[in-house]
């Protein structure tokens, strides 16, 4: 498989997720989404393994390594404060005055705002990821000019 | 670390693009090798240095303002 028809192929099924992502939030299925991102993701791996003609050289997979490795130093932080406000809700104890008896406990971070935090994340983590990327590769060379 | 590819490839009358595909890298890693932006993995140095038929050192030149940890013997 030559580079342009792995990104063509890339292109579909990248098309084909936001489709069903659209079908899933139109069913309220999240599960369908899930696995199909999973399977999309499997074929992306599966078509890269077949791209002929591109050298994945020790500075490429230094590159990758290097933005990957910033990413999770950057992102775990904001993860892990995410998270400890997320774990103040399994661990609610009641304030004084103590509510009565029975009262379920305050939503602190609600099930739709959990679901907004983890697309910022989300977003986060790839703009980390592309930013480091793009730094290293100009680290390593990446963007030198030739006289050849 | 500095390095001499660039006359070496010279002598050998080869080009970046050449050198890369004989040596199985990108020709843009060359290019950061010998614009000093990239150090290669030991590896890569031998297999630069083997397809030359020189030894090691008389491509890549250590930096010896690096500090360097002797062992205890």
């Amino acid at each position: 498989m030559k580079k342009n028809t792995f990104y063509l192929v890339t292109g579909c099924i990248a098309l084909a997720l936001l489709l069903i992502f659209w079908y899933s939030v139109e069913l309220h299925t999240p599960l369908l989404i899930e696995i199909a991102f999973i399977i999309g993701i499997a074929l992306v791996y599966l078509a890269q393994r077949r791209v002929t003609g591109v050298i994945n050289d020790e500075r490429d997979v230094k590159i990758g390594e290097q933005a990957m490795m910033r990413t999770m130093q950057v992102f775990w932080v904001v993860f892990c404060a995410f998270s400890i406000g997320a774990v103040m809700q399994i661990l609610y104890v009641p304030t004084f005055p103590r509510p009565p008896a029975g009262s379920p406990p305050p939503d602190l971070l609600g099930p739709r705002m959990i679901g907004y935090i983890q697309l910022g994340l989300l977003c986060l983590m790839i703009f980390l990821y592309v930013g480091f990327r793009i730094y290293y590769a100009r680290k390593y060379g990446d963007f030198e000019t030739d006289e050849e | 670390m500095k390095n001499k590819i660039k006359i070496f490839r010279a002598m050998h009358n080869l080009t970046q693009e050449h050198l890369a595909q004989a040596i199985g890298v990108n020709r843009q890693t060359i290019l950061a090798i010998e614009k000093e932006k990239y150090i290669p993995s030991l590896d890569l140095a031998f297999r630069i240095s083997r397809y030359f038929g020189v030894n090691i050192e008389e491509i890549f030149i250590f930096d010896e303002k690096t500090p360097v940890l002797v062992p205890h013997e």
